[in-house]
C-alpha cells in the first residue's frame, strides 16, 4: 500500500477500496466488490486489505460507519478521501487520453 | 472421528502450509493446534485451503485486531508457536518487534509467533498478502529477528573470546541464520525490482 508522491497515482488497489467506499462495506464487501468490479482479475489479500484499511484511514481518506461496537466494523469513504478519488479519476483520463492519442493514431 | 497428528516445522512456513493443504486435500480438516500437536476431522477432500502468516513481530493488541478481522472475513484463524521451549510466565525481549510486541510473555504473544487461516477452497489461490508493497513490509517484519540474532551471536563470539569452542559456537550461529535472511531478502530484492515497473 503506497500511493506515489511524486505522480500522485494511487496504486489500483487503493482507487478501489475508496470507489467501493462511497457506500459503507465492511472488509469481505470491499473485497467482493474488487472481485465484480474486475471480474476476478485483481486478487485481494486479506492481510493486504487490512494493511491498506490501515493506512487509508490513518490518512483521514476513510473511515470507521456506524456503531464500531458490532461485530464486523464497516469504512465510508470521507469528504477528502473523495476529493483524492475524484483527482485520480481526473489523472487517468489524461493518461487515456494521451494513450489513445498515440496508440489508436 | 478425529485424528492427531505430531509435527514441528519451526519457521518453515511453506513446509507447514503444504502439509496442512495435503492433509485438506486426503479429507483432513484442522480443529487444534498445540505445540506439536495438530487434532484434524474428517471432512470432504479439498473442501478448506490453508496458509500460515508470520505475526511474530506484531502486538498482542495487534494480533488480536488482525485475528479477528480475519474472522470477519469469515476465515478460521489459529495461533501457532514457532518455538518448542515448554514455558510458563515467560518473558523475553523481541527488540525487532512492533512497539508494544517488544516484550512478549506467555501471556501475550509468546507461542503466538504464527497465524494458520483456513478458508473454504474456491479453487483460487490463497494468499494473505497480495501488493508488493504489502509484501515487502510483511518479508521485513520476517527478517528483523535473523538480523538481531545475528548481531547478537556476533557479539557473544567476541565477548567469550579467546574461549575457542564457545566462539566457534557463536560464529557458527551468526552464519546460520545468514541462510534464512538471504533467503527472505531475495525476495525483497526481487519484489522491489519488480515494483520499479509495475504494481
Amino acid at each position: 500500500m503506497k500511493d506515489n508522491v511524486k505522480s500522485g497515482a494511487l496504486t489500483e488497489v487503493t482507487f478501489f477500496i475508496l470507489l467501493s467506499l462511497y457506500e459503507p462495506k465492511h472488509g469481505y464487501a470491499i473485497m467482493q466488490f474488487i472481485d465484480e468490479k474486475t471480474s476476478g482479475r485483481l486478487l485481494l489479500g486479506a492481510g493486504s486489505l487490512y494493511g491498506a484499511i490501515n493506512t487509508l484511514t490513518e490518512k483521514g481518506w476513510i473511515k470507521p460507519y456506524g456503531d464500531s461496537d458490532g461485530r464486523k466494523k464497516e469504512y465510508v469513504i470521507t469528504a477528502e478521501g473523495r476529493r483524492i478519488a475524484e483527482k485520480e479519476l481526473r489523472r487517468l483520463r489524461e493518461l487515456t487520453k494521451t494513450a489513445e492519442t498515440i496508440i489508436e493514431s | 472421528m478425529s485424528i492427531v497428528k505430531r509435527r514441528y516445522f519451526a519457521g518453515f512456513m511453506g513446509s507447514q502450509t503444504r502439509w496442512l493443504n495435503k492433509m485438506a486435500d486426503n479429507g483432513y480438516r484442522l480443529v487444534e493446534t498445540g505445540k506439536l500437536k495438530y487434532v484434524f476431522e474428517k471432512c470432504e477432500s479439498g473442501k478448506y485451503i490453508y496458509t500460515v502468516e508470520f505475526v511474530g513481530d506484531r502486538s498482542f493488541e495487534e494480533e488480536e485486531k488482525y485475528k479477528s478481522f480475519l474472522e470477519d472475513l469469515g476465515y478460521r484463524v489459529f495461533y501457532k508457536n514457532m518455538h518448542l521451549d515448554y514455558s510458563f510466565n515467560k518473558l523475553v525481549i523481541r527488540p525487532w518487534a512492533d512497539k508494544g510486541g517488544r516484550i512478549s510473555t506467555t501471556r501475550s504473544t509468546y507461542n503466538k509467533e504464527l497465524l494458520i487461516v483456513e478458508k473454504e477452497n474456491d479453487g483460487r489461490p490463497f494468499e494473505l498478502h497480495t501488493e508488493k508493497e504489502d509484501r515487502i513490509k510483511y518479508y521485513r517484519g520476517m527478517i528483523k529477528p535473523y538480523y538481531y540474532a545475528f548481531v547478537f551471536a556476533l557479539i557473544l563470539a567476541f565477548v567469550f573470546w579467546p574461549d575457542r569452542i564457545k566462539t566457534a559456537i557463536c560464529g557458527g550461529l551468526a552464519l546460520l541464520v545468514t541462510i534464512p535472511a538471504a533467503i527472505i531478502g531475495s525476495k525483497i530484492l526481487k519484489l522491489k525490482k519488480e515494483k520499479t515497473v509495475e504494481e
